[in-house]
Parts: C-alpha cells; structure tokens; sequence
C-alpha cells in the first residue's frame, strides 16, 4: 500500500469501514464454537505443562521412553493435508459441481480416518509399556490425544453426513453454508493437531 | 461514506480500528502471560536464569515490549478518537458514530493496560524475582 | 420523549397482518408445548424454572440458618449440613443467577433489539431443554442422599475419590458439564443474535446498555467456561478411572484444580453480576426521566470488565506460596478493574442528580441494589489488604462480604427487572403496595441477615460449620442472622405472591406503562409471536422517544421490513445495522427435546456407571442432530438465496 493510501485509510473514510460485515449466523456460530472449543484445548495443554513443570525433571518419569516421532509424524502427514480436499471440495459446490464435493469429502474421510486407524496402532503398541493409571504422564498423554481424536471423530461424522446429503438433494445456498461450516471446522481440528503434536511429541525432546 | 476508497485500503482502515480497540489489552495479555509463566517456571526450576539469559532481563522484556505495544494502540486511539468525531449532524452518520464510540472504548482500554503493564513494571523492579 | 409508538395505525395491511400471524402462532396443541422455539415462551420458562431453582436453594440457606440460630443445635447432621451448603452455594450460582440472566437476555434481547426471534430459535430450545435436566439431575441428588458436599469450589484433594467416596461429587462435574452444554449454547447464541439480528440502522452507538451486558457476559462465558469444563473432566476422570492428574503420589498437582477453578471462577462472579448491573442501567434511567448518562463510558466499563477479569485469578491464592513477583503481575489487574466497576456507579448517581426522580417499586430495588452493591464493594476493598485477606480466609465475613456483593449485585437488579418488565412478560401491572411492602422485607431482611455476620466473622466464627460451641460472642450474631433470613424469605414469598396476584386480576398493561426507551416498548404487552409487526428503523440510542422510529413503522412502513410471506426477520451488518438480507426462521419441533433427553441418557450412564447406555444416548444426540439439520425439501422460493440463509 502507498503512503497515501496508509493516510487515507487513517482518515475518517477508512477508519469507519466496516469489518467484519456480511458474515452470516452460521459463520459466526461456527466461529464462536471453536472459539471456545480452542479455549478448552488451550487450557488442556497449558495444564500439561504445568503438571510437567511442577513435576521438574525426568520427564516422561519413571523410566517412561520419550515419545516415538516416527508415527506421529505420519500422522501429521495423513491430517494436515486432509485440509486440501475440504478446500476442493468446498470451491466444487460453490461452483455447483456435485462430483467435486462428493470425491472431496471421500478423500477427507479417508484420510481422517486413516488417523484414526493410526493412533490405535500407537496405542497398541504403547499400552503395554504405560496407561493411563500409571502416572500423571500417562493420564496427560492419553486424555489428550484421546480428546483430540474425539475431535477428529465429530468432523468426521460431519462429513458423513454432508456426504449423504450430498446424495440425496442438491447444493442450495443452504447447503453451501453448510460445507463451509463443516470445512471451518475440520480445519480447526487439523490446526489443532499440530499444537498437540508439538506439546506432547515434540516438547519432551526440548 | 467509504465507497469509494480501494478495497485494500479500506480493509487496512477497518483493522487499525480495531487496532486502536484492542490493542492494548492484547499486549497486557501477552505480558501477564510472559511475565508469569517466566517467573513462575523458572524459579519452579529453582534457577535465576532462563537457558542463560538472565531472569531480570527476560522480565523486563516481557513488559517492555507489551508497554510498547499499548503505548502504540493508546497513539493510535487517540488519533482515530480526534479524527472521529461527529459533525453537528452527526445523527445520521452512523458509521462515524459508531466508529467514535469504539474509539472512546478503545482509548479508555488502552489508558488501563498500559498502567497495568506498568504496574508490573514497577513489581518487577521492586521485588526479587523468586522471593516466596 | 416525543411520543410512544402506535404501531399498527397506517402500517401493514389488514392481509399482511393476518399472514403474519398465521405463518407465527404456534397452535395452542400439547406438542407445540414442548415443540415451541418461541424465544419469549423460552425466556418466561427461563425465569420460572430458575426462580424454583431459587427457591430450593433458598429453603436449603433457611434449613442452615435454622439449625446455626443457636449453639449446638441438632436439627441437621454434619453430613447433611455440607450436602445443604454445597447444593446452596452451587444452585445459587449456576442454576439460579446466570439462568435466571440468560432468561431475561432470551425474552429482551430480540425485543431491544428489533429482531422476530433469536439467531438460533431451536438451538435456543435446546438450551432451555438442557438447563432444566441439568438442574433436576442435581437437585434430585438432595433426596437421593448422594448430593455434591465439598463446597462450592469443590477444592482437591477434599473431593477426590478416596476423601469422599460416593457419588457426591460425580453429580457435581457432571451436573456442571451438563450445564455447560445450556450456558455455551445460550452464549452464542445472545453473541450471533446481537450481531446480525439488529433492526436496520441500530449501529453499535445505538445498541441498549441491556445488550452490550448479555454480549459482554457471553463472550466471558465463551473463554472462562471451558476451563471450569475441563476442571471437572480431569476429576471425573480421577475419580472414576484413575487418572493422576490431582494425585501427588503419581506426580499430579492439587494445585491445578484451583488454578483452573479460579481461572473460570473469577469471571464468573461478573458473568453473574454484568447482566444485573445491565439491567440497572436499563431501569434506572426510566425513573430518572432521562437517558442514561454516559452512555459510551458504560459501553467502555462494561468491555473493560469482561476482558481484565480474567486477569485476577491469582489473589484466589493467596496462601499457596506462589512468588511474589507473580501475584505483583496479578494484583495491578485486581487494583484496576475497580476503576470500571466504579465508573458505572458514578454514571449512574449522575443520571440520578439530573434527572427527575420517580419513585415506583422497580426503582426501590435499584436503590437496594445500589446501598448493598456498594457495601460489598467496599468489604471486598478490604480483603485487597493481604494481611487482613489471611486473618478473615474462611470466616463468615467472607460469606457477608460475598452475600453483599451476590445478593445485591444479582437478585436485586433481577427483582427490579422482574417489576419493570413484568407487564411486557405478562400483560399486567403488578401491585404497587404489595410490591413495596415485599421490597421492605426483601431489603431489611437481607441486611439483618449478613451484617451481623461481619461480626461473628471477624469474631473468629468460622464458615461452613454444622454448629459450634456457645460462649464465644458469636450467639446474638447468629440469632439474629437466623431472624433475618425468615424475614427475607417472607419477603420473597411476597414477591412471588406480587407476580400470582398480578397474572389472576392485575390490570392489564398498556404497551409502555413506564415511559421506556428501548424498542420492547414498541409493540404490545405481552408481544405478539413475531414481536413487531413491522420491524422499526432505528435512527438514535433512544428509538421509542424518536419520532422517526415511530414514523417508520407506520406510515413508512416497507414490505421489506414487513416480511408478511412466512416466518422471516432481518440479518443486518455487524458494525453498523445496515439492511442485508431477510431470513427464514425454523418451526417448531420436538428434536431440540430429544437431542437434550438424549444428552440426559448420557450423564445418567455416566453417573451410575452404565457406560453403554451412555453411548446409546450420545448416538440419540448425534442421530438427532442429524435430522435436525437435514434440509427438508427446498420450495423454490427457499432455493432464493435472497431467503435462504440458515437460521440453524
Ligand atoms: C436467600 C437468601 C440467602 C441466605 C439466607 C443465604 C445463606 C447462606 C449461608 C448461611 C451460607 C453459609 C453456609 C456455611 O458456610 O456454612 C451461604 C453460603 C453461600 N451462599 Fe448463600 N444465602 C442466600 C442467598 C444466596 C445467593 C442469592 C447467592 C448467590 C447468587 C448465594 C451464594 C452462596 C454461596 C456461593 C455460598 C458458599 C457455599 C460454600 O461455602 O460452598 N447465597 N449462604
Ligand atoms: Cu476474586
């Protein structure tokens, strides 16, 4: 932007623009929700920390191994991504293309659900060495981890159902809020599956 | 009454108010956060330092830089706060009164977190770090 | 005042009058009873519903105060005096004060603000669906014998499993997660409601004090909520399964309860008062004959409280050892936020010394609220002194100092609300005379209640005690508190006996009996179903004494502000109010009802350990909510995008 433009939009012209505008009831609610899921989520992880401060050093304690990355990692790269078809899938309805949706949401629901499948995997092989009775480690890192998955369970459902939908009727404006609000919320699930993996992978190595 | 101005500057316009609304709380959220979690964790630890940076040094960035932050906000609000006010006919010019409004808000916001990040300025100077 | 709104002399036709109310009556059958998303049928219930949960907490304070009137008494045990205090303190907090608020925000806002409804009508049922299980699931825990008793603030490690075994302090997580449920619902709902249901031209400058309070106190729900949420998950789960995060054995913290505890508890002592002072500054001015003075300062009060409340967590702990440095942070959050609380007492004595006074009931409630607010403020002052906050920690001052500060700060303003408004909830006047004499008891009852506890607290007297020894001076305090609370309760029996008397053979009210300024005033007592049967423009902070407000509903009435075709209302912008577009609005239906029965099914599995059945509820809530949000078949005219925005 020019200096003038800078002047300009310091004067009374553009400091009364208006935004945010034209939002509707849906974005709103939807943002407000996950507002105040993040809060839940932020209070979460800040008590892990916390718990692991006020505990001071070993941690993992008891002889716990440091998380494995490997997986995790994985898991990272089979989420994060899910985002892109959610993004196709919305620009698909918006241009009235019903295919694009339906194989966009296919795709995000197989890649959920692959990190789903996964983290059972992990805790396969995890529960032999510690539950989440052991120890307050152990409570943090199932209860978190589970929380999350729980998250990436509602989304799913979520797409479920925009999937049938999407076979039984057409791509109103209603439905279009509706991708929207579903794809709002998956990438929240996804944004907040990098902090999770942060805090509790990563975090321990630092 | 801003139709006419580009999209970008406009957008930029509408930010900077909320800028001037928000800002300074903001910053003093950012700084109870630091500053806290600084203090509280290191002196846990039982150190006085953070990964050898002095504990002191690092408070005391945690409230300059947050000081910093409103003291622009406060800048900025008074700015919008002049620049606002409404004309004699100013009932009908909704916008410009409404962005007056927050601009009073925003003003008055930024006068309380400037002196509470102050205030903890002062604590910090006064008290040792990790005295119980 | 320039002149009230006569609504419908030159506004909509004959015909569009009869469509509208045949698109928005609900037909008077016993399914639209419970089907009904009718957000003034809601709000009432609200009130009724919260006003019962009043009453049981009432009568659980008078069984205390009746057997602590004198010394070894023994007309409750031990065991059933905490269970009394806790279900006291908690009901008195969660199931009366903020329901009691939301129920006036859900009845008013959409009234203040120009709007047919709420954002969300059937989530808005859900939410009243919710609030009332919620409150029987706990309340039906006192006769069970399995009633929460570790306080309020339920501290570990009282309260985890091997200090208190039983289902006590289960009904207390998760009654309070099932609350939560209602309470988040209701406050995103006030928020989307307020931002984009607005009449046309009511930019944020315009909106009622009333309004900015409910969406202030929504967006503290918002953030401070979840954290008490996630409190009670880690202590069921501690209790239930064993996890560690309390137990210092395995390397947990108690510590962390409290912190997360007074992370949502310190907001929510103004998320309980915010709304009330919001109907202060709704009904004071009325009877001062004038606007509010300092209108953008309370705005700025009001924003400032919401967001450094959250900053004062950290004195709720005091005497856990923390660094001094740290509380330093905190304490400068704790100094300042008075300056806002202040500053709306001082608008308001303003708006007393220059207006012209009128002394009717709600009025006497206000002052009430005024005297007992202030009192309470200025013991709380007191406790900012760190050594006098350790000598008086859990004595029965602090139950004084916080009575002053909740009683007055909450039930006063609701009671004058509760007058004030009571002619738009029903269509009748209430008494004057019965209502003064009920404000006599109510106001000198509640005084000679807590102040003599000042007393036996500062005498050394300590709280939540079952009974204690005569001979220390703390005998006459007691006494007397104990007198207090019957002549309080006689006086809310009146009140009670005020609204009955009102709703049998109180003279009908005309649409503006007190000369307010807020758009409910506009429209009839009570309201018609869809509210205004022109949705009004507004052009100042006080549409009903604007002439031009009245002028668009009448001769200037549009059919774009009419929306006679089906149940519509208006999304305005955010900022400034200005006209988008027009809504269609759900019908009833029964799924809100079951979405919350089925969520009932859910709690009750977990409480008594049927985790199956548990799920089996959670898959109701999910089919449910499946079909709740399955488009039916699009009409045309709903394929419009022009109507077909979701209200959800
Ligand atoms: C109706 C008149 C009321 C009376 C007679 C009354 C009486 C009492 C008494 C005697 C106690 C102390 C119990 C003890 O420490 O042993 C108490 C505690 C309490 N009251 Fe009230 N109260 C009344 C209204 C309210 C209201 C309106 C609120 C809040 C909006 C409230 C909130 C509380 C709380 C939070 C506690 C603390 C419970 C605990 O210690 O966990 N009370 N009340
Ligand atoms: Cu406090």
């Amino acid at each position: 932007m020019t200096p003038d433009g800078i002047r300009t939009a310091f004067g009374p012209a553009g400091l009364t623009t208006e935004e945010p505008v034209g939002r509707s009831t849906a974005w709103w609610g939807v943002t407000l929700f996950v507002a105040t899921e993040g809060t839940v989520f932020a209070a979460l992880l800040g008590s892990y920390f916390y718990l692991r401060f006020q505990h001071g050093a070993p941690w993992p304690p008891d002889g716990i191994a440091r998380p494995e990355l490997l997986l995790p990692l994985i898991m990272t790269a089979v989420l994060v991504p899910s985002s892109l078809p959610v993004v196709w899938a919305e620009s698909g309805i918006r241009r009235g293309r019903r295919w694009q949706l339906r194989a966009g949401l296919l795709a995000t629901l197989a890649m959920g659900g692959t990190f789903l499948g996964l983290q059972g995997v992990e805790y396969h092989g995890l529960l032999r060495e510690f539950t989440v009775t052991t120890n307050v480690y152990g409570s943090l890192f199932y209860v978190i981890t589970t929380f999350h998955g729980a998250h990436v369970t509602v989304g799913l459902l979520m797409v479920c159902w925009l999937l049938a939908a999407s076979l039984h009727d057409g791509s109103g404006a209603r439905r279009r809020e509706q991708v929207r609000v579903v794809a709002y919320y998956w990438h929240f699930v996804d944004a907040v599956w990098v902090a999770v993996l942060f805090t509790v992978y990563l975090s321990p190595r630092l | 009454m801003n139709q006419r101005l580009p999209p970008r500057t406009a957008l930029f316009g509408g930010l900077l108010l909320w800028f001037a609304v928000l800002g300074g709380v903001l910053s003093w959220t950012v700084h109870s956060l630091a500053a806290w979690s600084i203090d509280e964790l290191t002196c846990e630890a039982g150190h006085d330092n953070l990964a050898g940076f002095p504990l002191t040094g690092a408070v005391a960035l945690a409230v300059l830089l947050p000081a910093a932050g409103a003291a622009t906000a406060l800048v900025v609000s008074v700015l919008a706060w002049r620049r606002l006010r409404p004309g004699p006919r100013a009932d009908d010019d909704r916008s410009l009164g409404r962005a007056h409004l927050l601009a009073v808000v925003g003003l008055w916001l930024n006068v309380l977190a400037l002196a509470m990040i102050v205030l903890g300025g002062v604590a910090a100077l006064v008290l040792p770090p990790c005295q119980r | 005042m320039a002149s009230s709104t006569a609504a419908c002399d030159t506004g909509p036709g004959p015909e569009a009058m009869a469509s509208l109310s045949r698109h928005w009556a609900e037909a008077p059958t016993l399914r639209n009873w419970f089907a009904t998303v009718d957000h003034k049928r809601i709000g009432r219930r609200y009130l009724v519903t919260a006003g019962v949960f009043f009453g049981l907490a009432g009568a659980s304070a008078v069984a205390l105060r009746t057997q602590l009137a004198g010394p070894e008494a023994g007309i409750l045990s031990a065991w059933e005096y905490n269970q009394l205090f806790t279900m006291h303190g908690t009901a008195m907090i969660f199931l009366f004060s903020t329901p009691m608020l939301f129920g006036f925000g859900n009845f008013l806002v959409p009234l203040m603000i120009g709007a047919r409804d709420m954002a969300f009508p059937r989530l808005n049922a859900f939410g009243y669906w919710v609030f009332l299980f919620a409150g029987l699931f706990m309340w039906a825990s006192v006769p069970a014998g399995a009633a929460p008793d570790g306080g309020w603030f339920a501290y570990v490690p009282l309260t985890d499993e091997r200090n208190s075994p039983g289902l006590h302090l289960d009904v207390y997580t998760l009654g309070l997660l099932f609350l939560g449920v209602s309470t988040t619902a209701g406050a995103i709902n006030f928020i989307v409601t307020a931002l984009k249901l607005r009449a046309p031209g009511m930019s944020l400058n315009r909106v009622p004090i009333f309004v900015w309070a409910v969406v202030a106190t929504s967006f503290m729900v918002l953030f401070a909520l979840p954290v008490l949420n996630l409190d009670n998950v880690l202590l069921f789960l501690d209790r239930r399964f064993d996890t560690r995060f309390f137990d210092p054995g395995r390397g947990g913290n108690v510590l962390l309860w409290q912190h997360l505890f007074w992370i949502f508890g310190h907001p929510d002592v103004y998320i309980i008062v915010m709304p009330a002072l919001g109907i202060v500054s709704a009904v004071l001015p009325v009877f001062c004959r004038r606007g509010i003075v300092g209108y953008p300062l309370i705005v700025f009060s009001i924003v400032a409280i919401a967001i450094i409340s959250f900053g004062v967590w950290v004195h709720h702990m005091f005497a856990t050892g923390l660094p001094q440095l740290s509380y330093g942070f905190f304490s400068a959050a704790s100094t300042i936020i008075t300056i806002p609380s202040g500053l709306q007492i001082f608008a308001w004595l303003a708006t007393m010394l220059t207006g012209r006074i009128v002394v009717r009931v709600p009025f006497l409630f206000v002052v009430g609220f005024l005297v007992t607010f202030v009192v309470g403020g200025v013991t709380g002052v007191m406790f900012a002194l760190t050594a006098f906050d350790q000598q008086i920690t859990d004595t029965y001052f602090v139950v004084a100092h916080f009575h002053y500060v909740l009683f007055g700060g909450a039930v006063f303003p609701i009671l004058a609300g509760l007058y004030y408004w009571l002619p738009k909830l029903t269509g009748r006047m209430a008494g004057e005379r019965l209502g003064r004499w009920a404000f006599g008891l109510v106001f000198v009852g509640m005084n000679l209640t807590f102040l003599p506890m000042h007393v036996s607290g500062l005498l050394g007297m300590p709280r939540r005690v079952y009974t204690y020894p005569g001979g220390l001076g703390w005998d006459p305090w007691n006494l007397l508190a104990t007198v207090g609370a019957y002549v309080l309760a006689v006086g809310l029996l009146l009140v009670v006996a005020g609204v009955i008397h009102a709703l049998r053979r109180g003279e009908p009210a005309p649409d503006d009996p007190w000369g307010g300024d807020s758009l409910e005033w506009a429209t009839s007592s009570p309201p018609k179903p869809y509210n205004f049967p022109v949705i009004p423009r507004v052009h100042s902070l006080h549409p009903v004494w604007d002439p031009r407000t009245a002028e668009s509903t009448g001769l200037g009435a549009d059919g774009d502000r009419i929306l006679a075709e089906g149940r519509g209302t208006l999304l305005t912008s955010e900022l400034d109010g200005r006209y988008e577009r027009a809504v269609r609005m759900p019908q009833e239906t029964l799924k809100p009802l079951v979405a919350a029965l089925g969520l009932l099914i859910v709690f009750l599995g977990l409480l008594l350990a049927g985790y199956w059945v548990a799920a089996a509820g959670a898959a109701l809530v999910v089919v449910t909510l499946g079909a709740w949000l399955w488009p039916p078949r699009q009409t045309p005219e709903e394929a419009d995008p022009a109507v077909g925005g979701g209200a959800v």
